[in-house]
């Protein structure tokens, strides 16, 4: 692949090509499966940094660089060292930094371990998985966890939502005659109607295409048409992601 | 006396900028970020922990809080070699004196491994005999739901 060629599928990834070149890289897709499956990548890719540096953290400010040389700055920047240094040696002994308003932060206990802050009791868990890999063993597990979750939260009456997303080689959990977990699939989605089974369209249509595959689904699977934007969609709605 | 002053003001800018350095980034500005493993390959975990240096490289250790929730076959990674035979469900055990070398190398940086308490129980795990260095405050009851709870406190979720 020449770098030429590799700007040109980060551009269409972007959106960033005109009507015409997008035209022609489509065609070019579909006659090479293995192109697909690199741009189908690349777009996979970006679309997690998107949402994982949507909210950068801020940039630490620099006290440095303000001070102006007159006695009145030379004051205030003396001032400035003093709390400076106190604070800085305090943060770095250890010792004990000034109290803040906790509540909006992590809580953590002696050893630093995380907690969840308490929610209001009308707050919703939502989860997202997302599936591509054949591999239906870590399938299996993803259920296990699943199933576990569903139970936790009806018995303590707390709301979750849960949504298994399959594209690529993950439709195969899903697949009628591949699908290796189809009965417990049905018996989850019958006692759960907080858990959804989501198939992806792009992958079914593209493997009648590449493959004259007519793809046959459980009863319990739901269509939608692009696994991939409706997992960052999702996450922009703030749902929490887990990939399988 | 105009030098003098402008001598003594660079030394304070010097000095602030060392104290400020020294100081540690407040929690609520640092960059959150969670890796998921669940995978047993060691090249790929050993590749995993590459990445996080290089994030650690990028951001700096004081403006990063960065967790490594490890479930399932992910476990493999601190799962030590001689404990393969006594555990169920496991491929590989992958917690090599080099793997071992990464993680400490990590933890010295501030990341926190994170282990799932059922996956050890399900696959006979004993924490103090078959793991490397992992303490019981390490252990999370479910990974999944670590990994919820995390990005619902406003962790990026990284998956490698």
């Amino acid at each position: 692949m020449s770098p030429s060629d590799e700007l040109e599928q980060n551009a269409f990834v972007d959106g960033e090509l005109s009507p015409d070149q997008q035209a022609e890289l489509l065609e070019a897709m579909r006659e090479d499966p293995e192109l697909a499956r690199r741009i189908c990548e690349l777009g996979q890719l970006k679309a997690q940094l998107r949402v994982a540096y949507a909210n950068p953290p801020q940039p630490r400010r620099r006290m440095a660089g303000k001070v102006k040389a007159s006695w009145r700055a030379f004051a205030a920047g003396a001032a400035l060292l003093a709390t400076g240094i106190v604070s800085g040696w305090l943060l770095h002994a250890g010792g004990p930094a000034w109290r803040v308003d906790t509540s909006r932060f992590v809580v953590l206990d002696p050893d630093g371990h995380g907690q969840a802050p308490a929610l209001a009791s009308g707050d919703e868990t939502r989860i997202v998985f997302h599936l591509t890999n054949a591999d239906q063993t870590v399938a299996g597990e993803l259920l296990d966890d699943v199933e576990g979750m569903l139970k936790a939260y009806q018995a303590d009456h707390r709301r979750l939502r849960v949504e298994i997303v399959s594209n690529s080689d993950g439709l195969d959990l899903l697949r009628e005659g591949l699908s290796q977990h189809k009965a417990r699939i049905h018996r989850l989605a019958e006692e759960f109607s907080n858990l959804t089974f989501v198939a992806c369209k792009n992958t079914i249509d593209r493997l009648k295409v590449e493959r004259g595959i007519e793809v046959q689904l459980i009863p319990d699977a739901e269509i939608i048409d692009s696994g991939v934007n409706h997992v960052v969609n999702r996450q922009q709605q703030g749902w929490s992601y887990i990939r399988g | 006396m105009k030098k003098l002053i402008n001598a003594v003001l660079a030394g304070l800018v010097g000095l602030m900028a060392f104290t400020g350095a020294a100081a540690a980034a407040p929690a609520d500005t640092k960059q959150k970020v969670v890796y998921h493993i669940n995978g047993d390959d060691a090249k790929q975990q050993a590749g995993a922990l590459r990445n996080i240096q290089n994030h650690i490289n990028a951001v700096g250790k004081d403006n990063l809080d960065l967790r490594v929730v490890m479930h399932g076959n992910g476990v493999s990674m601190v799962l030590l070699p001689e404990a393969l035979d006594k555990v169920k469900g496991f491929k590989n055990a992958n917690a090599t004196a080099e793997m071992e070398a990464r993680i400490d190398g990590l933890k010295n940086q501030g990341v926190r491994f994170e282990v799932c308490a059922n996956t050890l129980k399900g696959r006979q795990v004993d924490r103090e005999r078959d793991l490397y260095m992992v303490d019981s405050a390490d252990i999370v009851p479910s990974g999944v739901a670590e990994l919820a709870i995390l990005q619902s406190q406003g962790y990026a979720y990284i998956k490698p």
